[in-house]
């Protein structure tokens, strides 16, 4: 089923376009998209703009990662650092991360430094709160346990606290890398001359529409293969958790 | 000895399920029968079939050949009414709308219903908590619920697949001497697995063993303990003299399970 | 009293915390320490807030935004409930649709304008057909979650007691899979705010994605943090409102804090 009803969509749509039941300047068949794709990816041009959105997305991500992490895991072990830093991940969360670029476009000018923080936001408020949760709601018994068997301070947290909030540090870490390639692709529409995002733009008002849903597949592909090999990779790493875990 | 037919008939039952592209005999010809207000009890070890057994009885399986027949004695009333063996409550009902889920959906009106489930929950000792939310009740009052579940359908026949199983022993207890109770005034035929072998000689008239996977009946004990029976017969001779034969031939059977599930020897198994 | 005496230590962090970040920030500000044209002072700021309240411009966008969520909510919500439950129910069609899903969901939603704008004209209802694009997703997503995590045993209870068809439908499965779609509505929610934003920065001339927009563009940077608060409070708004109704609905669902 999972191969059939796809390929299906992909039979209509191509019967539709080619038999102009739907407009095939605005809807071109798949075929043509396929074409373009693979010439554009031969041509390399494509794979450039892959290799600039795939580049801030690291960026972004490495950027993100590594200041919310130890923040998560000191919010959840010093009570006194959650308190203070609490409300301000509260009143941000919710706020949609791209109107940070217009604030950042102004500090930072119009460039790359902008764009890879905004993006880098989206991540790091994700990775702080999913860290903090994997502290919080491990289970109490388990430092019981590490206490009792002699772990205390540094290595009760390294060999006790830290294992237990792995996963859910992971599931963190999957969803921020998610919507840092989300936020990166939309500012790269808004405001990028480069990237995958921008491409989009680039080839709807050019009404280049085939190059245009080449793009669109290529960051639908990404975005699959990061989610399904992330996934993949912490069911390897975290071998014992159960499938339970996000 | 009764002339009258059996309550309950199964006849040469098979259940054969498909796994993973191989089929696995889950119960093989299974012949046995209940009297009418009997309180009949199976045990057996781990994967001997027995909640399928009952699951089949109660038409949430179909066997792959044999026959099962229950008598319908009161037209308009289920054939079976299950415990289940982790409660199986609706969690977003409160314990009143709960026990009262059968007959809901039998069209049973408002006012019966209410009548009913005040009368079931009085029985199991509820009374008070019939607002509450699953959630909010212990283990042992959950289970209490689904036998008042049960109960309130006014089924032909009462199975119970492990009711007890999942409470520590001492609610365990108390709730066996509830159920002895409740059977006493209700007089149903009950039909109940278990894998306790304790369990199965308080509670039961007849005691029936099946062997490890394949299911099948390895044989049927009467219980002559008397009755009405209470606790204390656990202290009876012959109490001990019938778990003492019992057990032997179930211990057999509990160690070719354990074997089997390792890919063992039975010797190797501390037999 | 000393646990009056910490609950006050800690709230009063909490709260204190981000006065004290606001006051260092006027100070810094209006020392010169801060540039003001990238961080102007709070005071300021809020003038500039009143003054937009008081104009009616900040009340006009403000309606406009929420319009706009609350109809591509509403579309995403009736869609991706509907077909979320159907996904969760027949196993065929969510083995079908997943990788259908799988492909889209990531792509932001700001990018289906230009598809929205080849079938429907352009405008409001491209707007808000694009906005509703990634909430519909995630509400289908945990829906169908929602349908497929309710404990097998209390169906097979409730398929025992007589329930069938509609009936289990709805005095089972619906109501088992309520605080998984209640979830997904909220979050849902949350993200229609966060695209409607996009969309509006993209393509629109009324709205706050659009006012933050226009004010960066003449480099009114007061309006832009005005903006900008105006828009956190909504967010904050939406979704923490209703978490707080989740507890009136759905009382059979045990608070965390029991626990």
């Amino acid at each position: 089923m999972s191969v059939v009803v796809p390929a299906a969509m992909l039979v209509l749509w191509e019967l539709c376009s080619r038999l102009a039941i739907i407009s095939p300047r605005y809807f071109p068949p798949p075929t043509t998209v396929g074409w373009v794709l693979a010439d554009r990816v031969a041509a390399g041009d494509l794979g450039a703009e892959l290799v600039v959105t795939l580049t801030r997305l690291v960026f972004a991500f490495a950027l993100a990662a590594v200041p919310a992490i130890p923040l998560g895991l000191l919010m959840g072990i010093a009570r006194p650092v959650r308190h203070v830093v609490e409300p301000y991940l509260a009143f941000i969360f919710p706020v949609p991360k791209i109107t940070l670029l217009p604030f950042l476009l102004i500090i930072l000018g119009l460039g790359e430094p902008a764009f890879v923080l905004t993006g880098a936001s989206s991540a790091f408020f994700q990775i702080v709160i999913s860290t903090l949760a994997g502290v919080q709601t491990m289970d109490p018994r388990l430092l019981d346990v590490g206490r009792n068997y002699g772990a205390h301070g540094l290595r009760l947290f390294g060999k006790v606290i830290l294992p237990a909030a792995l996963p859910a540090i992971f599931t963190g870490l999957r969803l921020g890398l998610g919507l840092a390639l989300v936020t990166l692709v939309a500012v790269e529409f808004i405001a990028a001359k480069s990237g995958l995002g921008h491409l989009v733009y680039r080839h709807w008002q050019m009404l280049s529409t085939p190059e245009m849903y080449a793009a669109f597949a290529l960051i639908g592909a990404v975005g699959l293969v990061l989610t399904r090999g992330l996934r993949a990779l912490q069911a390897r790493v975290l071998t014992w958790q159960d499938d339970s875990g996000g | 000895m009764p002339t009258r037919d059996p309550k309950v008939l199964v006849s040469e039952v098979s259940v054969t399920f498909e796994s993973h592209g191989r089929s696995v005999v889950a119960l093989d010809r299974i012949s046995l029968q209940a009297q009418v207000g009997e309180f009949l009890c199976i045990v057996g070890p781990s994967g001997s079939g027995k909640s399928t057994l009952l699951r089949v009885l109660a038409g949430l399986v179909r066997q792959s050949a044999g026959e099962v027949r229950i008598q319908a004695d009161h037209p308009g009333t289920p054939l079976t009414a299950m415990v289940f063996q982790e409660h199986a409550l609706l969690p977003w009902r409160t314990v009143r709308d709960n026990v009262t889920f059968g007959l809901e959906n039998r069209g049973v009106g408002r006012a019966e219903r209410d009548a009913r489930a005040r009368e079931m929950l009085a029985m199991v000792g509820l009374a008070r908590f019939a607002q509450h939310y699953p959630h909010q009740l212990s283990g042992g009052m959950k289970q209490r619920v689904g036998i008042a579940r049960a109960l309130a359908n006014d089924p032909e026949v009462l199975l119970m697949d492990e009711p007890l199983a999942a409470l520590d022993a001492q609610t365990r207890t108390i709730m066996q001497e509830e159920l002895l109770r409740i059977w006493a005034t209700l007089g149903k035929t009950v039909v109940y697995v278990t894998h306790s072998l304790e369990e199965a000689l308080l509670l039961g008239d007849r005691v029936v063993l099946l062997t490890a996977r394949p299911g099948r009946v390895s044989e049927i004990y009467p219980i002559d303990l008397g009755r009405p029976r209470g606790l204390e017969v656990r202290a009876s001779p012959a109490y001990g003299v019938l778990l003492e034969k019992i057990w032997a031939r179930l211990r057999e059977e509990v160690v070719r399970a354990i074997a089997d599930d390792r890919g063992a020897d039975p010797e190797e198994i501390g037999a | 009293m000393k646990a009056l005496g910490r609950w006050l230590t800690e709230h009063g962090m909490t709260v204190g915390s981000p006065i004290a970040l606001l006051l260092a920030w006027e100070w810094a500000s209006a020392t010169g320490l801060l540039r003001a044209v990238f961080f102007p002072r709070p005071s300021t700021i809020l003038a500039h807030l009143r003054d937009l309240a008081l104009d009616g411009t900040l009340w006009g966008h403000t309606a406009t935004t929420l319009a706009r969520i609350g109809w591509s909510f509403t579309l995403a919500a009736v869609l991706g409930v509907a077909i979320g439950l159907a996904m969760g129910l027949w196993r065929r069609l969510r083995e079908g649709l997943d990788p259908v899903f799988a492909v889209i969901y990531p792509i932001p939603s700001v990018l289906f304008l230009p598809l929205v704008s080849f079938i429907v004209p352009a405008g409001e209802v491209a707007l808000v057909v694009t906005s509703a694009v990634t909430s519909f997703f995630l509400i289908a997503f945990t829906t169908t979650h929602g349908v497929r995590q309710i404990d097998r045993l209390v169906v097979e209870a409730a398929v025992h007691y007589g329930a069938r068809g509609w009936r289990l439908f709805a005095t089972v499965l619906l109501p088992g899979a309520l605080p998984f779609i209640f979830t997904g509505l909220r979050l849902g929610l949350g993200f229609s705010l966060i695209v409607v934003v996009a969309v509006e920065i993209v393509s629109a001339s009324r709205g706050l994605g659009a006012l933050l927009w226009l004010s960066w563009q003449i480099l009114k940077v007061e309006d832009m943090y005005a903006t900008f608060f105006v828009i956190a409070l909504l967010g904050a708004l939406l979704s923490y409102g209703l978490a707080a109704l989740r507890d009136r609905l759905l009382p059979w669902v045990p608070d965390v804090g029991d626990r």
